[in-house]
């Protein structure tokens, strides 16, 4: 029983963990439909971002987060408006090929410039550990799922209420049909792919003293966040949120109860169920919105 | 004017010839560039500095060692680079390769073409187990790695912990489920078995993982004394920090080379909670030089060229393993491949006598069988050899971190 509830705990972090990376990608896959196979590599410039102020100017990693999300939110602004934005009338592929090629070429500038080394921020404080009673779970951790959860509930909240939330879900929608409303949809793209990478940018201060950074440490989440996002049903963050959280905890329980190394089978076997039976994801809008 | 001419040129050429005769050509096959291209760099080293020691000797019999470097990013590359050296640059025998898969690759096309290939780093076993005739290996095997951690068990871990049996302890073998971990786990539960030990768990993983804790719970609900761990630097990074998380206090952790021999490992866990961590690889530096005679000798020249200390144990096991061929070279009556296999097969270097501590004595597969790894202990923020008694520079340490 002791097992089965830090399992759970740990489960929980893990997606809200997963949940942060995830939200960035909900925008820019469910907005400006790209598939972007840059965004772990996003992460990882995020954390050596975190990483060099950390280690050049004893800068606490979530200080760090301000300076790092507006430097992702500009990469990401640049990337749209001159790689994916020439693209965006060619072929779904093209796109494709321009974001992998992207992705390699940021690992191996990360490998040229800091080599094949993790560099780990030294956080003591925040990888300390809360015991409840015989459970443990780390103060980073506690800090990701409240900070998720804030993400989650302002990025909604933003995208309902107000004016430019509104010509995002429209743009979203039918871009042609935003484009007849006269919605700019070229600055909606360019605002909607900043600010994933923005949020690309929080995950990384809040990663960043848990996880050690290295030059493929993107690789390791944008699968898992590629799930997610479809999970949710592409582009509700609510649902990019409770995905997180099912994956989190299947990736927990089945790496204990059936094997540490079919975890990933487990959870991308109900990822093609899901795909086969509900197309549009758990908390999908219904047809279309693929 | 033209006979003067003519004359000129031809001494140029019986120069130039004579040249040519009077030198060893080797070549060098390591990942140059590319994400291996650093210990591929390290373990070349190695083989510079043999080559620059032998060559200040009087070369073999006389004759300057020449180097053709090769650079073998992939395996695909590796067998272009393998053609060039040998068919190109006609070189007498190809040195390597520090990677398990370029080894592979490689070692095919001088099969063929009958150059002799000398791996010197690489430690899949299979290299030296397809029949070939003109490969052979100085350093030891992912077999002799899997035999010395779980030989330590009895023979080191049990009486520094007062154990009497070691068949009381509960080992538990976890590792990364590529083709490394794999292998290494595999010969470490055959190995397990010969010799009675108690294996409660065996746990693969992912190297790519990013939550480790269901692993140490399933070994915490083990009760598993002794954990034997194959496994990369991101890996072995959150299996201490997790077991730490968690509460998790093993009577030792061994790991077999891999993130367990990198120096950034031990400050991204931290010293403090390192501390303890035993270990088996490659001869490190700080080895008693009674059991290995000539280690700080090869330190110090190392560090007079490059201006650093070594990165890794590779440069020692490339350098020692390139000595004891060159010696081969040397006694070989003509330099062919057959002459090259009949004077390696008369090697006889005791344990102990190479400044790495290996010995020397090939079998017929061209496999070095006198090479035991030692046992490595991480203490102070060094890690240092603490077993056999011979080699150790330091008593073993029991426990995990510092507490």
């Amino acid at each position: 029983m002791d097992v089965l509830i830090q399992l759970l705990i740990n489960g929980i972090m893990l997606g809200s963990m997963y949940a942060i990376i995830s939200v960035g990608l909900t925008l820019i896959f469910g907005v400006v439909r790209v598939v972007n196979f840059a965004h772990g590599e996003f992460l990882m410039v995020g954390m050596y971002a975190v990483y060099l102020l950390f280690a050049k100017l004893g800068v606490h990693p979530y200080v760090a987060a301000v300076p790092v999300v507006i430097l992702l939110f500009l990469l990401g602004v640049l990337i749209q408006r001159f790689i994916i934005q020439p693209l965006l009338d060619a072929d779904e592929h093209i796109q494709i090929f321009a974001t992998v090629g992207l992705s390699t070429a940021l690992v191996n500038l990360a490998l040229m410039v800091f080599g094949a080394d993790l560099y780990s921020v030294s956080a003591p404080d925040l990888r300390q550990s809360l015991r409840l009673g015989p459970y443990t779970v780390l103060v980073g951790q506690v800090v990701m799922l409240a900070a998720s959860l804030a993400l989650v509930i302002g990025l909604h909240a933003f995208m309902q209420t107000t004016a430019l939330g509104r010509a995002i879900r429209a743009t979203a929608q039918n871009r042609t049909a935003a484009l007849l409303m006269g919605v700019r949809v070229d600055r909606i793209y360019i605002i909607s792919f900043g600010l994933g990478a923005a949020c690309v940018g929080l995950a990384a201060a809040l990663v960043s003293p848990l996880f050690p950074a290295t030059p493929t440490v993107g690789t390791y989440f944008v699968l898992t966040a590629f799930v997610v996002v479809v999970l949710g049903g592409m582009r509700s963050m609510y649902g990019a949120f409770l995905g997180a959280m099912i994956i989190g905890l299947v990736d927990s329980l089945s790496a204990y109860y059936i094997a540490p190394d079919l975890k990933e089978v487990v959870y991308f076997a109900i990822f093609i169920l899901i795909l086969i039976f509900k197309p549009t994801g758990l908390f999908g809008f219904g047809r279309g919105t693929e | 004017m033209k006979l003067l001419l003519k004359a000129a040129l031809a001494a140029g050429l019986a120069v130039s010839a004579t040249a040519a005769t009077a030198q060893v050509k080797i070549g060098a096959l390591y990942p140059f560039s590319g994400g291996l291209a650093l210990l591929g760099d390290e373990s070349f080293r190695g083989l510079e500095l043999a080559v620059e020691e032998r060559n200040a000797a009087g070369g073999i019999n006389g004759k300057k060692i020449e180097m053709v470097k090769g650079d073998a990013v992939d395996p695909n590359q590796a067998v272009g680079e393998a053609r060039r050296l040998t068919s190109v640059e006609k070189v007498q025998a190809v040195f390597g390769t520090y990677s398990s898969s370029l080894s592979l690759a490689a070692t095919q096309v001088t099969e063929l073409a009958g150059v002799p290939y000398f791996e010197l780093g690489a430690i899949s076993d299979p290299i030296t187990e397809r029949g070939f005739k003109n490969l052979f290996r100085s350093n030891p095997t992912a077999r002799d790695f899997a035999a010395s951690m779980v030989d330590s068990i009895g023979e080191a871990i049990a009486p520094a912990l007062g154990v009497s049996d070691p068949k009381t302890l509960k080992v538990a073998i976890i590792h990364e489920d590529s083709l490394y971990g794999q292998t290494v786990a595999g010969y470490q539960t055959a190995r397990a078995k010969e010799k009675g030990i108690n294996v409660v768990e065996t746990l693969p993983y992912s190297a790519k993982s990013v939550d480790l804790t269901p692993v140490i719970l399933r070994l915490k609900s083990a009760g598993a004394d002794v954990v034997l761990q194959t496994s990369y630097q991101n890996d072995t990074v959150l299996f201490f920090r997790q077991a730490k998380e968690q509460g998790f206090k093993p009577k030792a952790v061994m790991g077999a080379g891999g993130g367990y021999s990198l120096r950034e490992t031990a400050q991204a866990v931290g010293y403090e909670n390192i501390e303890g961590a035993l270990n088996v690889d490659f001869t490190q530096y700080k080895t008693n030089a009674a059991a290995a005679p000539g280690i700080a000798d090869f330190v110090a020249k190392y560090k007079a060229k490059y201006g650093t200390d070594p990165r890794s144990g590779h440069s020692l096991a490339n350098y020692v393993g390139a000595k004891i061929f060159f010696d081969a070279f040397a006694s070989s009556k003509d330099m062919t491949a057959a002459s090259i296999r009949e004077s390696v097969m008369k090697i006889d270097l005791p344990q102990g006598s190479t400044a790495s501590g290996w010995g020397a004595k090939f079998n017929e597969a061209g496999q070095n069988t006198r090479v035991k790894p030692f046992v490595m202990q991480w203490q102070g923020g060094e890690l240092v050899t603490v077993f056999p008694a011979a080699a150790a520079v330091t008593k073993m340490k029991t426990g995990l971190g510092q507490n």
